[in-house]
């Protein structure tokens, strides 16, 4: 555990003890990391609103001749409204897609496109395999990858995708695995 | 008042409902995340979807004074 120390919030994507609740919470379990994706799988969205403002900005150039001052006020109101919708949805799709480890359990907590949530966990003792994939220059750059949580029989399977540091992540799951199996 | 100008005048006033029920169902669906998961900076993240009901409703006001007076 001497090493994952060191490493800490990358972006507030990768929390060692962090100081955080979760509403499944039980008495006498203690949250020992959280994650999140890493904050560089998140420039698409953020270009894409740069992209935006450049190209609503142009626009106004040429639709001065179709629309008067109150149409072109209108419309650049509903313009930058949805710009600042998109850049909100895909933060909070950020801050709202987390990966809970416990000293009992791991928790992963999902929300799509902000109205569907999706919330699974899986008992430390019942899981079976933990995969990593991490593949490509900017994830070997960025140090982040997936991780793949299998677990015995019909329980759900936990994925926390592209997370920061993810071998940091499994050696300390693995830790938590072998207290939890007496070795 | 041109066929133009009322097509524009529908558009808006329906953009601005929507964006507004939308802002409503955000604000709702984060007030849920946040009995979900307490992190120490939900408190801004319901600022800001406070904030965005606020705007959504002062657009759909200036949409339906663009409408209904000029």
């Amino acid at each position: 555990m001497e090493n994952n120390n060191k490493k800490s919030s990358v972006f507030y994507s990768y929390n060692l003890n962090p100081q955080i609740n979760f509403d499944t919470h039980a008495e006498g379990e203690r949250i020992i990391l959280s994650l999140r994706s890493h904050p560089f799988t998140q420039i698409g969205w953020i270009l894409n609103s740069i992209f935006l403002f450049v190209f609503i900005f142009v626009l106004n150039f040429f639709i001065q001749n179709f629309f008067n001052l109150i149409q072109i006020f209108i419309f650049n109101i509903f313009a930058v409204v949805f710009i600042l919708s998109y850049i909100w949805i895909s933060f909070l799709g950020w801050y709202f897609n987390v990966g809970i480890v416990t000293n009992k359990r791991v928790i992963d907590i999902d929300l799509h496109a902000v109205i569907y949530k999706e919330i699974s966990d899986a008992q430390l003792g019942k899981i079976e395999d933990i995969t990593i994939k991490s593949g490509g220059y900017l994830q070997s750059l960025f140090d982040y990858g997936s991780i793949f949580i299998q677990t015995a029989g019909a329980a759900v399977n936990i994925e926390f995708n592209s997370v920061p540091h993810p071998s940091d992540a499994v050696q300390l799951i693995n830790k938590l695995i072998g207290k939890k199996h007496g070795f | 008042m041109d066929f133009k100008d009322i097509i524009f005048k529908v558009i808006i006033s329906l953009l601005a409902l929507f964006y507004f029920f939308y802002a409503l169902v955000i604000s709702k669906q984060v007030k849920v995340m946040d009995k979900v998961l307490q992190d120490k900076y939900n408190w801004f993240i319901l600022f800001v979807a406070s904030l965005q009901v606020t705007a959504s409703l002062v657009i759909l006001i200036i949409v339906l004074l663009a409408v209904f007076i000029v």
